[in-house]
């Protein structure tokens, strides 16, 4: 029965085959860092490098003018030259504090922003949470959305609803009202972030309370609390911490908005991002890139403070027995009951006016030429414009190449997002760090990326004597793949982290090298998550406007978001068109997430 | 040939000492037991073994060839572990031939044939095309026994296979993990934390504590004659006792135990040596036949089936009594200095 030592397979020394499988985790962990170091970290370093070489010299100049410039942040700029003077006005007339600075306004929105967008969601966690009816976990399962829908897509709903000639116009002159006139607005802008950030809230506000045990409320109630005060003393307490991190990520995500505000605010209302693309448009780069310098280290510090955050909270997960849900619909009403479902109705009504609306907008006007029924504006997508300026973005590329480029996009973030949450899932010393790095991509947005890379590979870059350059679609496409590949660790590390690693260590056993037990054994085991992941990366390529809208700059590789941000205010037709098949596209990629992928991995669910 | 050898093996976890210095020879064809409290280093040990743990000094050899940089895989060792770890995605056929990927079956024979008769040695025949997902947690560890031998390994490694199981199904299955052992007549490392079922299956066992390896010995020898203190406590009930030397003669020696004498066997300590001895509740005898009498009062009394265990004290010491019935108050127990066992 003892196999001898002269067995080739299992000979103690190592045949040669062999010793090459042996060096594929660590070959395959220094491709991927060299593959995000290129597409990543080298791009941010040039904008980095921008923001402090100015003709070759090093200056603190520009970051110097973004950080203490009146026209960036305010009067925190007399507060750095002048406080006294500063103080003495403020106290002598408390109003007249002057203005924000495009930092403080942009801190100020996203404040704004996050406050409305916790003010949205948490009754939708308090629904999902403590009712039960038809099509909760459907609804629970929406809240994952925002993940992937475009936030430009977003810009064009609320326009088609909010809009001057809008649904809410149509509505009220129909009904004999003088019309709104809504955007651009800070508000509009501050009701599109809830839109987008709410049902992120929503989201890790449910999994927090549903994870509250029931047995430590009835501990609560037997110890002599009331409802209310076993509420306040064992759920509130560990809700709080699920509230901060989606209110966290929230004003992350707001703080560094684009889109939304591109086409909401209009000139008045622009945030750091709107000025870096701006800049860059002007030509301008050591600017933008000093904006992009201080913005991305506002953003990073957050994410940091987020990551260090959510780690500390995973740990404390157990097995627990959730809250019972009561019956919307109650057998017998009681005055509470009254009042509570009536709560419910009126918050159904404000979430049908802030998702729905902007959303059935955006199909309608999308199937409507001048109220009657039409499907002008998806020709118009179709046609192939021979005539209009070489300027112009023509729509039928624009579908060609996102739909192109998702496919690219997936291509390099799916292997790399695997190699990564292989990599991070194995215990080592020193591993925050390279979680950290790898999700860096998360923190810091696609302008900072999109800027590094156009004066990076896109210009030219010179290494051992030969001048590298890559063209838009190649940059367009490694710019995708660094914001997507994020979201495929976030479906795929959890899952291979929970995998027992006896399944490894047995397959090992049985004669697979360590690269054979991936491809046999783990792979195959967290394959739901991995086509998730592929879904997730497919829809952020599809939506992602940041980074291509810089790189598209003058080229033919725009995407049909770029498309839909030009076509806003000249032809919203085809911008609603637009942003419906975009909606399409990600609803699809959102059913796959959901049927595939059950509960979004990583995404507080 | 496949004897193991560990040559003063060491694990540390930064400033954490898993194994303190492991010396351990298994023999070819033995069934190799590795017993001991939780976090004792048992399982580190086999995992140095497997492969599966780099230890951070000393050396392991398997078949007289160094296994240091020897992947698991290269190996030939076969391993189940506690959870059983079959793959879920795969059948139990595909499970079992898993191994076969890498290594031609044994024998000659085909890689089918190869399944059947394994599943058949488990007594699992036909069970080919099942998901492992709905076997018993009693199958399923024979399907991993099975799967594990399929490609004729130099040694199996059982890390603790029968914890999670029921205590009557972890009587039958050792039987049949003993029998199907000797059958093949492979080398065997197992590790349990089971004193009893370390004793029932193994040719020899270690006795590991606190990263270091105690006693090693063929069970009777360990139970017998417990070479430390940790040893005569751990396996089995015992009453250990500790005393000064008064007489020491080739006929044995008189102990001083908290003002009482008692006769021990001979042994080669010196008048004044502090001496510890042990002696098993079955040889204390109730109402005292025997040279050494101790009048112990009865604390509390268990009843285990075929008799009963007395908790009783004596002279401030916990004392440990088998009876056939149960006594109250203060009772005479008898035990023969030839039952006594000096530890040293």
């Amino acid at each position: 029965m003892s196999r001898g030592s002269s067995d080739p397979a299992h000979a103690g020394g190592d045949g040669r085959g062999r010793s090459a499988d042996r060096y594929a985790l660590p070959v395959l962990a220094v491709v991927t860092a060299l593959l995000l170091g290129a597409l990543f970290y080298y791009p941010v370093a040039t904008v980095l490098v921008d923001a402090v070489v100015v003709n070759g010299r090093l200056t603190a100049g520009p970051l110097v003018e973004v950080l203490t410039g009146e026209f960036y942040v305010g009067w925190l700029a007399r507060l750095l030259t002048d406080p006294a003077a500063l103080v003495r006005e403020t106290l002598r007339e408390p109003g007249a504090l002057g203005t924000l600075g495009l930092f403080g306004f942009t801190a100020w929105q996203a404040l704004l922003s996050t406050v409305a967008s916790v003010a949205l969601g948490l009754p939708g966690a308090w629904v999902l949470a403590r009712f039960e009816f038809p099509g909760r976990r459907a609804l629970r399962s929406v809240t994952i959305l925002p993940f992937v829908l475009p936030s430009v897509m977003v810009a064009v709903g609320f326009y088609s609803m909010f809009g001057a000639s809008g649904t809410l116009n149509a509505l009220l002159s129909a009904l004999g009202l003088s019309e709104l006139d809504l955007l651009p607005s800070l508000g509009a802008i501050i009701v599109a972030h809830a839109f987008y950030n709410a049902p992120l809230v929503t989201r890790v506000t449910t999994a927090a309370w549903e994870s509250v045990d029931a047995g430590a409320v009835e501990t609560a109630r037997s110890l002599g609390a009331d409802p209310r005060r076993a509420f306040r003393d064992v759920v509130v307490p560990q809700l709080l911490p699920a509230v901060l991190m989606g209110a966290t990520l929230t004003f992350v995500f707001t703080f560094a908005s684009f889109p939304i505000v591109l086409a909401l605010g209009g000139a008045r209302y622009a945030t750091v991002e709107v000025f870096v693309y701006s800049a860059v448009r002007r030509l301008d780069y050591h600017e933008a890139a000093a904006l992009a310098a201080v913005e991305a280290g506002v953003s990073l510090t957050l994410t940091a403070i987020y990551l260090r955050y959510e780690r500390a909270q995973s740990q404390r997960r157990r097995d627990t027995r959730p809250p019972a849900r009561e019956s919307l619909l109650p057998d017998s009403w009681t005055r509470e009951r009254v009042v509570s479902r009536l709560a419910v109705a009126g918050y159904a009504l404000v979430v049908a006016v802030v998702f729905l609306g902007p959303l059935a907008s955006m199909i309608y006007g999308s199937l409507t030429v001048e109220g009657r029924l039409s499907l002008d504006a998806y020709r118009f997508l179709l046609r192939r414009q021979t005539a209009g300026a070489s300027f112009q973005v023509r729509p039928l590329p624009a579908v060609v190449n996102s739909l192109l480029f998702g496919v690219g996009t997936l291509a390099v973030a799916l292997p790399t997002g695997v190699a990564m949450s292989v990599l991070t899932t194995r215990r080592f010393r020193g591993r925050w760090l390279v979680d950290a790095l790898s999700m860096a991509p998360l923190a810091v947005s696609g302008i900072v990326v999109g800027l590094g890379m156009l004066r990076g590979l896109v210009f030219g870059v010179t290494a051992f004597g030969y001048r590298f350059t890559v063209t838009g679609t190649v940059a367009v496409v490694a710019a995708h793949a660094v914001g997507a590949y994020p979201f495929v660790v976030r479906t795929v590390a959890p899952p291979l982290e929970s995998l027992d690693r006896s399944l490894v260590e047995s397959a090992r056993a049985l004669g697979a090298s360590r690269l054979r037990a991936l491809v046999d054994i783990e792979l195959p085991l967290v394959r739901a998550g991995v086509v998730a992941g592929a879904a997730f990366a497919f829809a952020i390529s599809v939506g992602e406007f940041d980074a291509t809208v810089i790189l598209a700059e003058g080229s033919g590789s725009y995407t049909m978001p770029v498309a839909v941000e030009r076509f806003i205010g000249r032809r919203l037709g085809a911008a609603t068109a637009m942003g419906t098949v975009l909606l399409a596209v990600t609803t699809l990629s959102f059913l796959v997430i959901e049927r595939v992928g059950g509960e979004g991995g990583g995404f507080g669910g | 040939m496949a004897e193991v050898d560990l040559t003063r093996l060491r694990v540390e976890y930064g400033d954490t000492t898993a194994l303190a210095g492991v010396d351990l020879s298994v023999r070819d064809g033995e069934f190799f037991t590795l017993v001991g409290p939780s976090g004792c280093g048992k399982t580190t040990t086999l995992r140095c073994v497997a492969g599966f743990e780099e230890p951070t000094g000393g050396r392991v050899t398997v078949g007289g060839e160094p296994m240091a940089g020897v992947p698991p895989e290269a190996r030939g060792v076969g391993v189940v572990f506690q959870n059983y770890a079959l793959f879920p995605h795969m059948t139990v056929g595909e499970n079992v031939a898993y191994g076969l990927k890498f290594a031609d079956p044994p024998g000659g024979v085909g890689r089918d044939e190869r399944v059947a008769d394994l599943l058949d040695l488990v007594d699992m025949a036909g069970f080919e095309g099942r998901d492992p997902g709905t076997l018993s947690g009693g199958q399923r560890q024979r399907v991993a026994l099975a799967r594990a031998l399929a490609p004729g390994p130099r040694l199996l490694l059982l890390d603790e296979p029968m914890s999670a199981l029921d205590a009557r199904l972890r009587e039958r299955l050792r039987v049949q993990v003993r029998e199907i052992q000797q059958e093949l007549s492979i080398t065997t490392v197992y590790v349990t934390h089971d004193q009893e079922e370390a004793l029932a299956v193994s040719d020899r066992v270690a006795v590991m504590n606190d990263g270091r390896v105690e006693q090693v010995g063929a069970p009777r020898d360990v139970y017998d004659a417990p070479a430390t203190r940790f040893v005569a406590e751990f396996l089995g009930d015992n009453n250990v006792l500790t005393g000064e030397v008064r007489a020491s003669t080739a006929e044995g020696c008189t102990l001083d135990v908290r003002g009482h004498a008692l006769r021990v066997p001979p042994c080669d300590a010196a008048v004044g040596d502090r001496l510890t001895v042990c002696v098993r509740p079955e040889d204390l005898r109730v109402g005292g036949g025997g040279e050494n009498r101790l009048t112990v009062a009865v604390g509390s009394a268990e009843f285990l089936g075929d008799t009963t265990r007395l908790h009783c004290e004596w002279e401030g010491t916990p004392v440990t009594v088998r009876a056939d019935r149960d006594p109250t108050g203060t009772v005479t127990v008898g035990f023969d200095p030839a039952d006594v066992h000096v530890i040293g």
